[in-house]
């Protein structure tokens, strides 16, 4: 079996097993022609979507992807700050962006982004309790986490972050920035190693970092812990 | 390859055992406890251990050639095959209560019959200036996570092992040119991938030669030599071997060498009684991921005996 195939092996195993509803919103820049029909301007988005609708296409219609182009909707594109495309969002059911995805959610990044959708979808998050016990000395936080495909130690650092953002009630939010195909975010941060996480443009965390380390980073002191 | 599946995680059972560690130890230890029809546990920080940064595994037994990821994937899907729950935490605390032991974390509590230790190694630093400074902006422990950075550029790997060679060979791939900066005569690789290197027109090694300090102005810039020398490089591989994640066995009374690796008999047991340990945070001399698996294996079964023994139905 290729990687490929065995990739969408799992994405066919795993989505098959989503039982509640999840919307995600991926932005593209797709232009309308004079006769109606519609154009991707992006070279990476034709590659992208094909990818999204495989996990869209094998869970049993409980994911729901909607494509939007920043040049349809400027307002929303606006709302949202989409200065990059393709770009997923999960937004919660409030409008707050939870998770932000400039990277293609293939190879070692399928588990993370489906173990995303279902805590999204309100699957038990392990890390649940200890979120919500700290939420009142976790400041509104956005936590960057650039990634590349080769990393092994990525998935794992991202999958912790984005348990974290799913169970702040929208206190935390985490943005998944592919550094190769982002290279200038990389360069604006000098980041030459992953996974690189830095909370709120103040705290640096590189290499792979466990959950306690990066819940302590946002806390900024030790975890309140109470089983 | 990573996941929690909450659904077949129950923080109120009292497992039988509890692996500690994410690599194959750890895996192989929990996929033979999983086919005596123990209810196992592993919680790691790290799925997939320090092999899944090697490019390559040429030595596992029945699999001529593949990535170090590659082979812990294949792990993975072992793993998911027996439902083995697989947690990304770390215990900070153990204590004996009765006849089970209670693990805390900073997320939850467990409780277990038996733990298997196999909390491998981590790389070790070379504690020069520069190190902290520029790392993850020039310095890194990960050829295979970094290396994509360093294409047509010059990078050096310091330390003079087989992983040192291994990963100069994967990084000479993309880049202009790899130095080998080495204290000894000879570097220590298998024949093989000693033979490699030494073939490899990229890579050039420096005998007898320590670094004393990286340099950079925002990224790495260069490092300079005991001998006074400098060399304009843009990345650092620092690949000078490994230490023992051993400091939570220590904490609750587990002897150790003076290595910190853990002290273990032919049977994977320890000084305390139903703790069990194996693979790289073990005292054995030779360090791979099959005889890691080896001693997780064995521990899986002396764990399975001493639960036997407590007469607890499973």
């Amino acid at each position: 079996m290729s990687s490929d195939d065995r990739y969408k092996e799992i994405i066919r195993r795993e989505m098959a097993k989503l039982k509640k509803p999840v919307k995600l919103k991926v932005f593209t820049s797709q232009g309308t022609r004079s006769d109606g029909t519609q154009l991707r301007a992006c070279m990476d988005c034709g590659e992208f979507m094909a990818l999204i609708r495989v996990y869209e296409e094998n869970s049993n219609g409980m994911l729901t992807i909607e494509e939007l182009s920043i040049d349809d909707n400027p307002d929303f594109a606006k709302k949202y700050d989409i200065n990059r495309v393709p770009t997923i969002l999960f937004i919660d059911n409030k409008g707050r962006e939870i998770i932000r995805y400039l990277a293609a959610p293939k190879g070692g990044e399928i588990q993370p982004f489906i173990q995303a959708i279902f805590n999204f979808a309100g699957t038990p998050n392990y890390y649940e309790a200890t979120i919500k016990q700290n939420l009142d000395r976790i400041q509104p936080s956005t936590i960057k986490i650039m990634m590349t495909e080769t990393c092994p130690y990525c998935p794992q650092v991202i999958t912790v972050s984005n348990s974290f953002a799913i169970a702040s009630e929208g206190k935390i939010r985490t943005v998944i920035i592919d550094i190769m195909a982002n290279p200038d975010i990389g360069q604006y941060y000098d980041a030459a190693g992953v996974p690189y996480t830095i909370i709120n443009d103040q705290k640096t965390l590189v290499g792979m970092v466990g959950p306690n380390e990066i819940l302590r980073a946002l806390i900024g002191g030790n975890i309140r812990v109470q089983y | 390859m990573f996941n929690i599946d909450m659904e077949n995680i129950d923080l109120e059972k009292t497992y039988d055992l509890i692996v500690l560690g994410g690599g194959p130890t750890a895996i192989g230890c929990a996929i033979y406890a999983a086919r005596f029809a123990m209810d196992v546990l592993i919680i790691g920080k790290t799925f997939g251990g320090l092999i899944a940064t090697t490019h390559l595994v040429e030595n596992y037994p029945g699999i001529t050639s593949i990535s170090g990821q590659g082979l812990m994937d294949m792990f993975k899907d072992h793993m998911d095959s027996l439902r083995i729950p697989y947690i990304s935490d770390e215990i900070r605390n153990i204590e004996k209560q009765d006849d089970h032991f209670v693990l805390q974390s900073f997320f939850q509590k467990f409780k277990a019959y038996s733990i298997c230790i196999a909390t491998g190694s981590k790389r070790k630093k070379l504690g020069i200036p520069g190190e902290e400074e520029f790392a993850g902006r020039g310095v890194s422990y990960c050829a295979t996570c970094d290396g994509p950075f360093y294409k047509d550029k010059i990078v050096c790997v310091i330390g003079g092992s087989d992983s040192a060679a291994k990963e100069a060979l994967f990084l000479s791939q993309n880049t202009k040119k790899v130095y080998i900066i080495y204290r000894g005569e000879d570097i220590r690789a298998e024949p093989i991938n000693k033979k490699r290197v030494l073939k490899n027109e990229k890579i050039e090694i420096i005998y007898k030669t320590n670094v004393i300090e990286i340099k950079g102005d925002g990224n790495v810039k260069s490092v300079s030599f005991d001998n006074g020398n400098q060399l304009e490089v843009d990345g650092v591989f620092i690949e000078i071997g490994s230490i023992p994640n051993s400091d939570l066995a220590k904490k609750i009374g587990v002897e150790t060498n003076k290595k910190g690796e853990i002290l273990i008999n032919r049977k994977s047991e320890t000084n305390i009684t139903g703790i069990f340990a194996a693979g790289d945070v073990a005292d054995a001399p030779f360090k791979q991921a099959i005889t890691g698996v080896s001693e997780g294996v064995i521990a899986a079964y002396s764990a399975f005996d001493y639960v036997k023994e407590m007469n607890i139905e499973y």
